[in-house]
């Protein structure tokens, strides 16, 4: 991996620099493929990107796009996902600063975890100057589909099998642990080699939801949880092309 | 730029899907672990194979001061990925006490058990494929 990211940061630096973008252009519009890597986990995402440019000067960007993530691992940990078991409060956007119920947290161990969505992104960005832009993107709305796999589930130091792990497959961010099922977003570093090509540094923050089928939780109100949610930190590198 | 940049990124993506999987492989060098003489022993039973593997040796509790552990006897089992050894109250474990990954898949091997488990309800010793959900060799205790 270091030798890959190395002859990557060759290629880099030791690319000729072209022609811009006409600054003046009202849109924004690339193709772009990522690759991260996390803590015994990986994904790749395919995104087409739109953005109109805001602003006098035209630094700023934001868009819609859509976006294909498939993420991978073993023996990925899950915890309860609804959100009145996992937080503090429900509030939309509130929740994301709300304390964690860890009391009513069981874990889902999925053996083999393989997750692809596809979803509407909101896009955002500002341009330094002709070389670089800084921005953030986050799923919308979308539709997921994967593998199904063996779990366990630990709740209070019991285990059981749960055979048949099925991804979440409706995906909607409603902020936080509100949201349901699998969304992408990045915080990301673009350096534009030419007026065609760009690459990015990657922090990639992923949410992926499984649900079981033959067992469920027993939440201390008595109700019977299915939902459970895996968030990751992922880092990598992205590769765009003007279109 | 787009010879360069294309094959790197490609090249990226195949390495991290060649990515070793995180599963504890286990030793086939035979381990002989020494079990207390002073404990005293509760139940045995006698592997049979599972589904997806061969399993031969006996498995026993034994039980000092109220401290259970689980001694595999004589033991052998063909080699696979992430086995755990199980106390389970199905053969195919539904609900099971994990008492950690296998080993070795040949020797004598002792485990703790953590708690008091009810013996009369987890009645059977497993080795089990954890990432697949794969059994491989199962006893009843007597």
């Amino acid at each position: 991996m270091k030798i890959t990211l190395t002859v990557l940061l060759i290629a880099i630096l030791s690319a000729p620099v072209f022609s811009q973008v006409n600054k003046m252009d009202k849109k924004d519009q690339f193709v772009d493929l990522a690759a991260t890597i996390g803590s015994s986990r990986g994904a790749v995402a395919a995104s087409y990107v739109y953005n109109w440019k805001l602003g006098k000067k035209k630094k700023w960007e934001a868009g819609i796009g859509a976006r294909l993530t498939s993420s991978f691992g073993t023996k990925q940990e899950y915890t309860t996902a609804p959100a009145r078991l996992a937080r503090t409060t429900t509030i939309p956007f509130l929740i994301v600063f709300a304390g964690q119920k860890i009391e009513n947290w069981d874990t889902l161990t999925v053996q083999r975890p393989w997750v692809n969505s596809l979803n509407v992104t909101a896009n955002f960005a500002y341009n330094f100057n002709n070389k670089w832009q800084a921005g953030f993107n986050i799923d919308l709305i979308g539709f997921a589909f994967g593998r199904t796999s063996a779990a366990v589930l630990t709740s209070n130091g019991i285990t059981r099998t749960e055979p048949l792990a099925k991804v979440s497959n409706f995906n909607v961010l409603l902020t936080g642990d509100l949201d349901y099922g699998n969304l992408n977003s990045e915080f990301f570093l673009k350096y534009k080699l030419n007026d065609r090509w760009g690459v990015r540094a990657v922090y990639q923050f992923l949410f992926n939801e499984y649900k079981t089928t033959t067992i469920k939780q027993t939440a201390p109100d008595g109700t019977q949880v299915d939902r459970f949610r895996s968030k990751a930190n992922n880092f990598g590198v992205a590769v765009s092309y003007q279109l | 730029m787009k010879k360069i940049l294309l094959p790197v990124f490609v090249v990226t993506i195949l390495l991290m899907a060649c990515k070793k999987e995180n599963t504890i492989a286990t030793s086939t060098n035979p381990i002989m672990e020494m079990v207390d003489t002073t404990a005293q022993l509760k139940y045995r039973g006698i592997f049979m194979s599972g589904p997806y593997g061969t399993t031969m040796g006996t498995v026993k509790i034994y039980s000092k001061l109220n401290v259970y552990s689980l001694v595999l006897d004589s033991f052998t089992v063909s080699n696979g990925p992430d086995l755990h050894v199980y106390l389970s109250k199905e053969i195919q474990p539904l609900n099971f006490i994990d008492l950690g990954v296998l080993k070795a898949t040949r020797g004598t091997q002792v485990y703790a058990i953590n708690g008091n488990p009810d013996f009369s309800q987890f009645k059977y010793g497993l080795i089990h494929c954890q990432q697949f959900d794969h059994l491989f060799g199962s006893a009843s205790f007597q």
